[in-house]
């Protein structure tokens, strides 16, 4: 069988999808049977951009220029192109401040020197590209990554996950930390697929992988409201990986 | 197209188109006189998220969780930096439990991120391949050793974090579910199962050829708490002993227009070196001296496997410790917010990491300020290249670039860190 050729460049961000997987120690050999690992500058070298690709994985927001236009490259060598955690799907952490005057923030950091003038609000692929799938999570869990490459070996795309964090939760029969522990659990708004790690060791959900489709904020306010968590702690902390929450 | 701005080659300035097998995203360039390279520049490209920003505003309770992100391999270490500098900021103390199992997360980071580097990153140059992929064809066993070692630090990592990048059940005061004596005594048998790999691979890096001439190594620093990776303060080659309050006026961080991560200027106006070699030269296990016989950058890649089996002999102890303590109930903290500022030393695996933040009276985040090491290491980093020009001169572009990538890599640098 031929391999898929695979770019997977990380953007605006930290690693951690790429790391996560470089993570999947056992299955990393083997999966060198199915895939070339092509343009992956974070682990082989050199990084160059050739070709045309089976999928590209791309982690990270956009937020320069130059990352606008790499991407709109990948896009047109890639047969997928796939938004690969919370950054590139939703924005990310780097965006929770979107909206406000990005020179004012920058200024905080750097000044009045024109260091980094350049770099604009991050946003994610979709606000430059077509996305072909999106896999969630800041991290992503292993299990999807290797699912989304087990579903490209095969010629198809990972499908969208429709429920909330709250399901599995249930399903896993924990306590609910909001209801029955008071605490500003996520869970019921934030997309599921990550087995309700958190909340699993009675630690809330941050909203690490995105609104879930069609979540009902209103809903959900009243049950936080009820809980005495007020509108702007809650809109705080979901705008953490996703910042048009405040729309 | 290049993989980074303005990379195609200027009159006589010629780039290495992005760094590969490092984390983040960053560039060489090297300065060409007819056919000589005369002059060498390191670029720090990645775009800057602003974290000392994002950061001001927030709840003194989600600034560890927000801090992490700056970087996924050194994630449990920011977490653990961000919490001790938000704990003191608001008098919070912790238990030794919860201590002893913090440094067991940060002795985890530290082995996995020292076997990322070791088997992933840079074992290709020494084999002269491209990446795991080419391991995995031409030294299978190393890369499957490699892999089972890196695999443990993260074990560790998710026992303690829940996770093994951004971990979440690390939290301000305690955390969410203690790992059993269960789970410990699991990772504590594989952590003996993994020392005869740990042996081997000590055995088989002294036994790599070096790639690099011989380059000094800059004055270097380290925190004062020797292989726990903690500290209340930072030593140097020196001779000086820095308080953890005055180290960030002690390291004296600037901007400068060619990089987009701060530059340590140091009060002496010397470049320091961090990271394991620096820490190994601030206090040398005894047993250790024989494998380090030149004082040279080029022995980064020993210093890092002697790193990762001190982080397996520590990790053990840690469990050991926890289990001979017991698994007495844990008092839930209570947080009195009051207005302070919190500053935090540890050790990342590439070096002295910085955290400090100001919260006001209701515990809302007014200021905060990160110091990395790759940021740190930028002044020595870029002393060393030019000596490998130096050092080189008369050799072929090809073989310098090539080194330069090499030596590059000897710092390890993590360029999302550098910039955040």
């Amino acid at each position: 069988m031929k391999k898929l050729r695979l770019a997977i460049i990380g953007l605006t961000a930290c690693s951690g999808c790429q790391l996560s997987l470089l993570n999947c120690e056992e299955e990393l050999p083997g999966l060198l049977d199915l895939f070339e690992f092509h343009l992956f500058p974070m682990a082989c070298s050199p990084a160059l951009l050739e070709g045309e690709y089976d999928a590209a994985l791309v982690e990270g927001c956009v937020s320069t220029p130059h990352e606008r236009e790499l991407l709109l490259e990948l896009r047109k060598r890639s047969q997928y192109l796939i938004a690969l955690g919370t950054c590139a799907v939703w924005g990310g952490v780097a965006a929770l401040r979107n909206g406000e005057d990005r020179e004012v923030l920058r200024q905080q950091v750097y000044g009045q020197s024109r260091i980094a003038c350049e770099t604009a609000e991050p946003q994610p692929l979709r606000s430059v590209v077509r996305v072909d799938a999106v896999i969630n999570g800041c991290p992503p869990e292993k299990n999807e990554l290797l699912g989304l490459l087990a579903d490209l070996a095969r010629g198809t795309l990972p499908a969208e996950i429709d429920y909330p964090v709250c399901t599995e939760c249930r399903m896993r029969e924990n306590l609910c930390l909001l209801t029955e522990g008071d605490k500003l659990c996520l869970g019921l708004l934030t997309s599921g697929g990550c087995k309700a790690r958190c909340p699993s060791m009675a630690v809330p959900c941050e909203g690490c992988r995105g609104p879930v489709p069609e979540a009902n904020l209103a809903e959900a306010m009243e049950l936080y409201a009820q809980k005495g968590f007020d509108r702007i702690t809650v809109l705080e902390r979901l705008c953490r990986f996703y910042p048009e929450w405040k729309l | 197209m290049p993989l980074l701005p303005g990379v195609e080659a200027m009159n006589n300035i010629k780039k290495i188109d992005m760094l590969t097998r490092v984390e983040g995203h960053g560039s060489v360039e090297l300065v060409k006189d007819g056919g000589r390279v005369v002059d060498v520049r390191l670029n720090l490209h990645e775009s800057p998220r602003l974290f000392e920003a994002l950061l001001v505003g927030r709840r003194f309770d989600e600034i560890p969780d927000i801090a992490c992100r700056i970087c996924a391999i050194c994630s449990t270490v920011h977490k653990v930096a961000a919490l001790q500098a938000v704990e003191q900021a608001l008098n919070v103390s912790i238990s030794r439990r919860i201590a002893l199992l913090r440094e067991l997360a940060v002795q985890g980071g530290q082995i996995e991120s020292h076997a990322l580097h070791i088997f992933c990153l840079a074992l290709p140059d020494y084999l002269g391949v491209n990446g795991f992929q080419g391991l995995a064809v031409h030294a299978p066993e190393k890369l499957q050793m490699g892999l089972r070692i890196k695999k443990l630090g993260n074990l560790i990592q998710e026992a303690v974090g829940g996770r093994a990048i951004h971990p979440f059940n690390l939290l301000v005061g305690g955390m969410g579910k203690m790992p059993g004596a269960d789970q410990l005594q699991r990772l504590s048998g594989q952590l003996s199962e993994i020392c005869d790999d740990v042996a081997a691979s000590i055995a088989y890096i002294c036994s790599l050829r070096d790639l690099l001439p011989h380059l000094a190594i800059a004055p270097v620093c380290a925190a004062s708490g020797g292989p726990s990776l903690f500290g209340d303060g930072l030593l140097t080659s020196t001779g000086l002993n820095i308080a953890a309050s005055q180290a960030a006026v002690w390291l004296n961080e600037e901007i400068e227009s060619n990089t987009n991560a701060k530059v340590s200027h140091f009060s002496e106006n010397t470049s320091f070196m961090v990271g394991p070699l620096a820490r190994l030269m601030v206090s040398m296990p005894q047993k250790y001296v024989h494998c380090f016989p030149d004082h040279s950058i080029r022995s980064s890649l020993k210093a890092r496997i002697v790193e990762l089996k001190m982080a397996v002999e520590r990790a053990q102890l840690l469990i050991e410790q926890l289990l001979a303590d017991g698994q007495g109930k844990e008092q839930p903290v209570t947080v009195v917010i009051s207005k302070g500022e919190g500053t935090s030393i540890v050790e990342a695996p590439r070096g002295t990491l910085l955290h400090n933040y100001c919260f006001d009276s209701r515990g809302i985040c007014t200021a905060a300020n990160i110091i990395t090491p790759t940021a740190i290491n930028q002044g020595a980093m870029a002393n060393s290249l030019k000596e490998l020009i130096a050092a080189m001169d008369g050799a072929d572009y090809h073989q310098i670039r090539g080194a330069a990538e090499i030596l590059v890599r000897c710092y390890d640098p993590c360029i999302s860190c550098a910039v955040h």
